[in-house]
């Protein structure tokens, strides 16, 4: 009952597996901070699988406010989102073998949701480093909630949060998930 | 009656009109080109917040014992870097590391830096100093700009001479002002030209391990060496050395020592000396290879040269060697060809202390006598066939062609030069852009301190047929030489990277501990902003509690890998400070003699709760 797709459309399924395959290595979202001292920026960099950027330093900093220290343990994500991700992959490979238009019904499905709560996630982390402040901190700063895109200001410090490759190549696997959608229209 | 005095009252009037319309219309074109000339000079070593200067002016600071970096054009002083001398801003001297390796000295006298070369120009990788006082050698890392390695060096009396580096910087030589009594510890003056030896020694320093060594010495004869410069290009082979005193006086040598019509450049080949070495052609000396030049014959020759030559310096191409009579007017430029070939004929005028001398007409290029210059010091080059020459008793500098000997220019500085720098300027590719005068004398140029006066420099822009001087500028003393490098040549880090071999560093502060082997108690601690961990187990993880009598050994790294975050630790009442670089272990060992409760806390402010590093050194009286 339901219809199989072309081959074209398959096809696209691969292309978006192998793209979030690649995505697990690139970044997908980052803040950079700037003060006076630090006209070139601090970067906090979120990969899958890790975090880079000046970690340490922004650390260091952050403690006087009373923040909670970043590290990898701190997120335990990083330990599984890469699984996650290429188990999603497994599924868009298999849903492209079986050509099957309601598996794929599913996996959008599955990716919408997903991104969904991968937003959720990140809101969550900067809620609770925003607000969970050490009220033993020497400087005392008032609670608050960096947004996911955009600016922000704390203290002599300015975050600009965005989305970076990894999310932008995400878009782009999404897309190509939908494109069997338009393709198999007609049929 | 009338009329002649109405005439001339006019004519008077007139005059007067004339004179203070003209007059002070001319006065005011003058000052006003004084004017437009004074700002294009500002203009000139303006260098604006966010740009860098081009070249770095490394300067020795001679009996501080200390080098000073400065920024080329602006002449700003950047940073002071301690050598031969215990710097207490830096914890130079107080650490265990910089402590033994300054042996316990608390002054040097630091003479001519010389950076390290490769193909005959600066590399950029290391710079090197001599203290003539106490007769030792010093390497600084220009990858940090601190001082890595020191070697007191035997058998030597005051290596003034120092330093030069060859070609490829295979040595570093070290000929000496002051002979010695050589076989012996004591001899008397009577004996000098027969029991005094001036010993030079060739040192080398191996880049990787950052370490210096003895290659060899010679045992040259009792007379004072002055300057020396290695050969270039084709006479890379080659070094000369100025030298007075061949009178071999013993006292008042003002008078005694200028007696002789010449005395002489020593021109050796270091290639041969080498090779002697190599083939075991040397006699032990107290622990060092020694040369005899009398009986090891064939590497070394005399030049005779007007008396007490003061600078000697070899042109870019390495064709010439230019000597400047201090006590007779002229520069007298040698030719290293024609000398290869008077040794070559054996053409000698003679012999002196078993040494050939050359015939001086034989090796002699020209004498070059601007009218009225007086005293030749120094010479530095640029890339044009210039040579810039420094007259102290006229105090001037004078541009002159070596290949033709015709003056060029000469300008006044402010006063009395002893050396002068231009950039890359004794290396085989100057860059004559610009020229810094080291002056011994400043006067009334500068704001009065009262009787104790800075010492002077002056920046001349070299680039055009004239010399313009931008500016005067006061130095620390004392500005013996420098060495002027571009600053696209060096490449220092800023933060030190984390060397997990290193048993003293502590990177994790739960790793931080404090461990107690009978009456030596070693801390393993960190500094961070703001605050000291030296156990963090502990109730108070920024206290050390000792009994008194105890040696402590402190090693303290800073984890904060952030540039230009530094940390200070001093203990009170201690005599104890060190500053610590990003990422850099220190270690301060020391016998707490004393019982009682010592702050220790952050000396160099590290952030907004600096004030609040601090910790306890708590010392428990003895029962």
């Amino acid at each position: 009952m339901s219809k199989k797709m072309s081959f074209q459309s398959a096809t696209s399924l691969f292309i978006a597996a192998g793209l979030l395959i690649i995505t697990i290595f690139l970044p997908w979202w980052g803040m950079k901070f700037y003060a006076p001292q630090y006209q070139e920026g601090l970067n906090i960099i979120v990969y899958p699988y890790k975090l880079a950027g000046e970690i340490d330093i922004v650390n260091s900093l952050n403690h006087y406010i009373g923040m909670a220290q970043f590290s990898e343990e701190s997120f335990p994500e990083l330990q599984f989102l890469p699984w996650i991700i290429a188990g999603l992959a497994l599924l868009i490979v298999f849903t492209g073998l079986l050509r099957k238009m309601s598996l794929l019904y599913g996996l959008i499905g599955l990716f919408i949701l997903g991104g969904i709560l991968g937003i959720y996630d990140i809101r969550r982390w900067l809620v609770s480093f925003g607000t969970d402040l050490d009220p033993m901190a020497p400087i005392t700063v008032d609670p608050f909630v960096p947004p996911i895109i955009g600016e922000n200001t704390i203290a002599n410090f300015v975050t600009n949060s965005y989305f970076s490759y990894g999310s932008f190549l995400l878009l782009l696997v999404f897309l190509l998930l939908l494109f069997p959608l338009w393709k198999e229209r007609h049929q | 009656m009338k009329k002649l005095f109405s005439g001339a009252g006019g004519i008077l009037a007139g005059l007067l009109v004339a004179f203070v319309f003209f007059g002070s219309s001319s006065l005011g074109a003058e000052e006003q080109a004084l004017s437009s000339e004074n700002k294009s000079n500002a203009e000139a070593v303006y260098v604006p917040h966010g740009e860098h200067d081009e070249y770095y002016l490394i300067n020795s600071g001679g009996h501080s014992g200390q080098l000073f970096v400065y920024g080329v054009p602006s002449m700003r002083h950047i940073r002071t870097i301690p050598v031969f001398t215990p710097d207490p801003a830096t914890g130079y001297g107080f650490d265990k590391e910089s402590k033994e390796m300054l042996g316990g000295y608390t002054w040097g006298d630091l003479h001519h830096p010389a950076l390290s070369e490769t193909n005959g120009d600066y590399d950029g990788n290391f710079l090197f100093a001599t203290d003539v006082a106490n007769n030792r050698v010093a390497a600084i890392d220009l990858e940090d700009f601190h001082t890595v390695d020191i070697l007191e060096v035997p058998n030597i009396g005051g290596p003034h001479c120092a330093a030069f580096v060859t070609e490829n910087t295979e040595y570093i030589f070290l000929p000496t002002r002051f002979s010695l009594p050589f076989d012996t510890d004591y001899a008397s003056l009577d004996d000098y030209s027969e029991e005094f030896r001036g010993v030079m020694s060739a040192v080398t320093f191996d880049q990787e391990s950052k370490e210096f060594d003895v290659a060899y010495q010679v045992a040259l004869p009792p007379w004072s060496y002055d300057k020396a410069r290695a050969g270039k290009r084709d006479s890379s082979d080659w070094a000369v050395i100025s030298t007075y005193n061949t009178e071999e006086a013993t006292t008042n040598l003002e008078i005694n020592a200028s007696q002789a019509d010449r005395d002489y450049i020593v021109l050796f080949n270091w290639k041969n000396l080498e090779e002697r070495v190599a083939n075991g052609e040397y006699e032990e000396f107290n622990g060092e290879k020694m040369i005899y030049p009398e009986k090891h014959k064939g590497d070394i020759y005399l030049v005779p040269v007007a008396k007490s030559p003061h600078g000697i310096d070899v042109s870019p191409d390495g064709k010439y060697f230019i000597a400047s009579g201090k006590l007779a007017p002229a520069m007298t430029v040698f030719s290293f060809e024609k000398a290869f070939e008077a040794i070559e004929n054996e053409d000698f005028s003679g012999e002196r202390n078993g040494l050939p001398v050359l015939n001086y007409d034989s090796v002699m290029e020209r004498e070059v006598d601007p009218p009225g210059a007086l005293g030749p010091l120094h010479t530095q080059f640029d890339e044009r066939g210039n040579a810039y020459t420094t007259m102290f008793i006229s105090s001037e500098v004078v541009k002159w062609e070596y290949e033709t000997g015709e003056v060029i220019d000469r300008h006044d500085v402010y006063y009395s030069p002893g050396h002068l720098v231009t950039p890359h300027g004794d290396t085989a590719d100057p860059q004559g852009k610009y020229l810094v005068s080291l002056n011994k004398i400043a006067k009334d140029n500068f704001l009065s301190v009262g009787p104790s006066h800075p010492e002077s420099m002056d920046l001349f822009d070299i680039s055009g047929d004239e010399m313009r001087h931008l500016m005067s500028v006061p130095v620390n003393p004392e500005p013996h030489y420098g060495q002027m490098v571009h600053r696209d040549v060096i490449n220092p880090f800023h933060v030190y990277e984390m060397d997990e071999s290193n048993p003293n560093a502590v990177y994790d502060q739960n790793d931080t501990r404090i461990e107690r082997d009978g009456d030596n108690v070693t801390v393993y601690g960190i500094s961070m902003r703001s605050k000291f961990i030296f156990d963090a187990a502990s109730e108070r993880p920024d206290v050390i509690e000792v009994n008194e009598g105890d040696t402590v050994t402190m090693h303290i790294t800073n984890t904060d890998f952030d540039q230009d975050i530094v940390h200070g630790l001093g203990i009170m009442d201690y005599d104890l400070n060190f500053e610590q670089m990003p990422g850099q272990t220190k270690t301060l060992e020391f016998v707490a003699d004393k019982a009682g409760v010592f702050p220790i806390y952050c000396t160099n402010f590290c952030s907004a709760l600096h004030q609040e590093m601090t910790g306890y050194l708590m010392v428990k009286p003895k029962e």
